[in-house]
């Protein structure tokens, strides 16, 4: 099989994996399996990156470090909004926050 | 079928399971853990493709830092709590990204951007990031500086 394919499976295998994160994102109205979701996608585009700059691995992994990096990040900030929501309203349902939030 | 298609194609399946496993499993503690798994499974495919490397990143930052973090968390506030859903519109836009990014893939021809595993060590990684994109790296940092500030502003303020 040549290599080209192991690419289009990856690929393709990437594109499932965000779809069911995009699906978990409009699907739940919890904040928490929002979150969850959205790291899903994160995974997803990781994959996607490694295998497109795969021709060019330092530069591959030089953007997938710094990318992974800056996830890292903002799953704490997101956390810390989060628990700061959860102490004000009790509830990680997002309707509250449609409602005018706390 | 190589070896190497195989093991893509067996991980490829574990990954996407688990993925859904997250978005589903009512419980939001399993959901996390199924996640750390997800993660694990995703440095697996990427040391496959030629970035062992990066695969360790994951597993060392991203699993074991920010994961741990989101399962301690929710571990903490009570993961079981009810859930209201909207099934029509999550399968609506998961069929939407998927046919998006796969025309994109189509017509981008990034299908072929894969044609052998790449040779690469940690100072050629680092002597790009310190040449060709040194500014860049410099706002990244002022921005995850900004970021821990930020964290550490709001979660405070709650008190």
């Amino acid at each position: 099989m040549a290599m080209g394919a192991v690419s289009a499976e990856v690929f393709v295998f990437a594109a499932a994996i965000a779809a069911i994160g995009a699906y978990g994102v409009t699907a739940s109205r919890n904040l928490l399996r929002l979150l969850l979701s959205i790291e899903v996608i994160f995974n997803a585009i990781l994959l996607m990156v490694v295998a497109a700059l795969a021709s060019n691995p330092s530069l591959g992994a030089a953007f997938s470090i710094v990318l992974i990096s800056v996830v890292s990040a903002e799953v704490i900030v997101v956390v810390a909004v989060l628990i700061a929501f959860y102490r004000l309203s009790k509830t990680f349902d997002s309707k509250s926050l449609e409602e005018g939030g706390v | 079928m190589s070896a190497l298609a195989a093991y893509v194609g067996l991980l490829g399946g574990i990954m996407v399971i688990l993925a859904y496993y997250v978005t589903t499993i009512k419980d939001l503690v399993y959901a996390s853990v199924t996640l750390a798994l997800l993660g694990g499974f995703n440095a697996a495919m990427i040391a496959l493709l030629g970035m062992p490397i990066v695969g360790t990143f994951v597993v060392i930052v991203y699993v074991g830092a920010a994961v741990m973090f989101i399962i301690i968390v929710i571990s903490m506030l009570g993961g079981g709590a009810r859930e209201t859903r909207e099934e029509f519109r999550g399968v609506a836009t998961g069929f939407l990204v998927a046919s998006a990014l796969l025309t994109l893939l189509m017509a981008t021809g990034l299908y072929v951007a894969y044609t052998k595993p790449g040779t690469y060590s940690l100072s050629s990684v680092s002597q790009v990031l310190a040449s060709r994109y040194l500014p860049a790296l410099g706002v990244i940092f002022i921005a995850l500086a900004a970021t821990l500030v930020e964290a550490i502003s709001i979660a405070r303020r709650a008190e």
